[in-house]
């Protein structure tokens, strides 16, 4: 057999490539970012996917059950509501608005974060314990009730909801990030990358950023879960999205005092959530598992 | 040991103070914004230092509502908050550690796998969705379970700690244990709801920890010296496991009030949630800076009382007593 070393040569693959390899031999975890992808499409183009409008009124299919129930009809997938609007579209348009605020939050959030995380880890002193003595004041106060505060202030709309949830997820953010890098900086490779006079950009870019992966998926992860579920909270309690905007925790309140009479109006919103949690779960479980591996 | 608690009471009282700024700025927004009462041109320092001088008299002002002092309102529907919060925490403990401790020490095997899977679910679901769904239980299930309320209305519990299950046990002795089984029974359906959160966050952390501690070398050693696994696990490894998960669990305390207010609402206990809730319905903004004090307030003395608790019982943290850092 012809054995030719010579051609078969040894690629080192980037770091970011490695950890993608890993990531690709996890099936579930592969799995789960198809369906993030899904949901995400389904959140950009709800308006074009939904077989009916929203807002569309239908008084001859009134609270009809799903399709596999008896009485459904294949029409409505997932039946209708009071007024006859279809379940399925305003779970699409719910999701859109639930899933969409979150990622906004979660990606602006992290950006600001980061940076004054990163800003507050590599300066010491005055600025630094002010930065300390504030977070601690800011992350003594439930994000439930910062949220109320803000909106006492700016009046309940959905734009406002998503300012109050991003400000009030704000400080847990920087602390964690601001606790990773702290951690990081005690290495001895960071001591030696700053001998070599390397600047606090330089630091933080080549230093540290590519060995906080870890620790920055879980608190992204974090993030993102309790986005969500503080977004469908306030929908739920009448202080986020407003009544014409179907956001998934309002769909539940609005559908609340139908729960005797057609139970899947609320079951089907709450469910919504929980995949939309369980998959971002288990892709960034997926993804640390492969950051952590690919570190060892 | 001294200049340790005069650090931390200085820690404190930095926070209490930016604290207190922030609770009085939005004391006077609302003054502008909706114009309760009318405004004294006035020096914002001066107002702030006579708002402080009013905190440190216990007077938050008066309800716009019913006349009652925002103080001695907050702290009794708060009391009743931390009950559901305690007996949740307890419910959860005696479920998670245990589960926790499993998957730390049978890592990556299928026990870990069904572990966390349970873990997850519990993270996922929506606290106010499961509340919801438990609210509709005695439809399907008979009235086993009360689901609306404190308690009983025909059970007539003055006021002394605010605590129902101490003041129904203490206080009322003409209804027996009755007043007592009935704030149970209404106690247990919010309490189990809100255990879903607390049990998949403190599996995560126990199994995090429980792995650490297995990982290292003072655990080598035992193994080395051909101790028994039972030995090592009870007599090694929960010594050092359990600890560092308390302040981590302190963290998440800010997260556990959020939710518990959430089921407060669903489940129409009266509890600080519900109050600040149908204050800020009905326009009763002053409730809002009065309940962010109690609630903030009772935050800071608890991580405080926390510290000092794992400085006692962890050897590891002693060490801060010492360092200048």
């Amino acid at each position: 057999m012809l054995i030719n070393n010579g051609f078969n040569e040894d690629k080192i693959q980037s770091p970011l490539r490695y950890i993608w390899s890993i990531f690709k031999s996890k099936s579930i975890a592969v799995v789960a970012m198809w369906v993030i992808v899904c949901l995400i499409l389904i959140s950009l183009f709800a308006s074009w996917l939904v077989p009916h409008s929203p807002l569309l009124q239908d008084p001859d299919k009134m609270l009809l059950p799903p399709y596999w129930v008896d009485g459904g009809s294949i029409d409505h997938v997932l039946g209708t509501d009071d007024l006859g609007r279809d379940t399925l579209s305003r779970l699409f348009h719910g999701i859109q608005y639930t899933l969409g605020g979150a990622l906004l939050i979660t990606f602006f959030v992290s950006i600001i974060g980061m940076s004054i995380g990163a800003g507050a880890a590599l300066t010491k002193g005055v600025k630094a314990s002010i930065l300390h003595h504030l977070l601690d004041a800011l992350l003594a106060i439930p994000s439930l009730l910062s949220a109320l505060i803000l909106i006492t202030f700016f009046g309940p709309s959905y734009v406002n909801c998503l300012l109050a949830i991003a400000l009030s997820l704000l400080p847990q953010f920087i602390r964690a990030s601001y606790l990773a890098i702290e951690q990081e900086l005690n290495k001895q490779y960071i001591i030696a990358l700053q001998l070599d006079g390397a600047a606090k950009t330089r630091l933080f870019r080549y230093g540290i950023l590519p060995n906080i992966l870890e620790p920055t998926t879980t608190i992204l992860n974090r993030l993102f879960t309790m986005a969500i579920i503080e977004i469908a909270t306030l929908g739920f309690l009448g202080f986020g999205a407003q009544l014409p905007q179907t956001e998934l925790g309002s769909l539940i309140a609005n559908n609340m005092e139908l729960i005797y009479l057609s139970p899947w109006l609320v079951a089907f919103p709450g469910l919504a959530i929980f995949i939309i949690i369980i998959i971002v779960n288990v892709f960034a479980e997926g993804l640390r598992h492969a950051v952590i591996e690919g570190e060892e | 040991m001294l200049s340790f608690l005069i650090r931390r009471l200085n820690l404190l009282l930095i926070t209490a103070f930016i604290l207190t700024i922030i609770a009085f700025a939005i004391d006077r927004t609302i003054l502008v914004h909706h114009q309760t009462q009318p405004l004294v041109q006035q020096d914002y320092v001066l107002q702030y230092f006579s708002y402080l001088w009013h905190i440190f008299s216990a007077d938050l002002g008066h309800s716009a509502l019913d006349q009652q002092p925002l103080l001695q309102r907050g702290l009794t529907f708060f009391a009743s908050t931390l009950e559901l919060c305690f007996v949740a925490l307890l419910f959860s403990c005696i479920i998670a550690i245990p589960l926790g401790l499993l998957a730390g020490l049978f890592r990556n095997t299928k026990l870990d796998y069904a572990i966390m899977t349970v873990a997850i679910i519990g993270l996922a679901l929506p606290v106010f969705w499961v509340g919801v769904m438990a609210v509709l239980l005695p439809s399907v299930w008979g009235d086993i379970l009360p689901v609306d309320g404190n308690m009983s209305l025909v059970y007539d519990i003055p006021v002394v700690t605010g605590f129902l299950l101490i003041d129904t046990l203490f206080v009322t002795p003409e209804y027996g244990l009755f007043a007592f089984f009935d704030r149970v029974a209404h106690l247990i359906l919010p309490a189990a709801v809100l255990s879903f959160f607390l049990i998949a966050e403190i599996v995560r952390l126990t199994r995090h920890s429980m792995t650490m501690v297995m990982r290292s070398n003072y655990i080598q050693t035992a193994y080395a010296k051909g101790f028994s696994r039972t030995k090592i696990v009870f007599k090694h490894a929960l010594n050092n496991a359990l600890p560092p998960i308390i302040p981590q669990l302190r963290l998440q305390l800010s997260t556990i009030l959020s939710f518990a207010m959430t089921i407060e609402i669903v489940f129409n206990l009266n509890g600080i949630g519900t109050w600040l809730f149908n204050s800020l319905k009905t326009g009763d903004y002053h409730a809002l800076p009065a309940g962010m004090l109690i609630i903030t307030g009772f935050i800071l003395m608890f991580s405080i009382a926390i510290e000092i608790i794992m400085v006692i019982i962890s050897p590891i943290r002693r060490g801060s007593l010492y360092a200048d850092k």
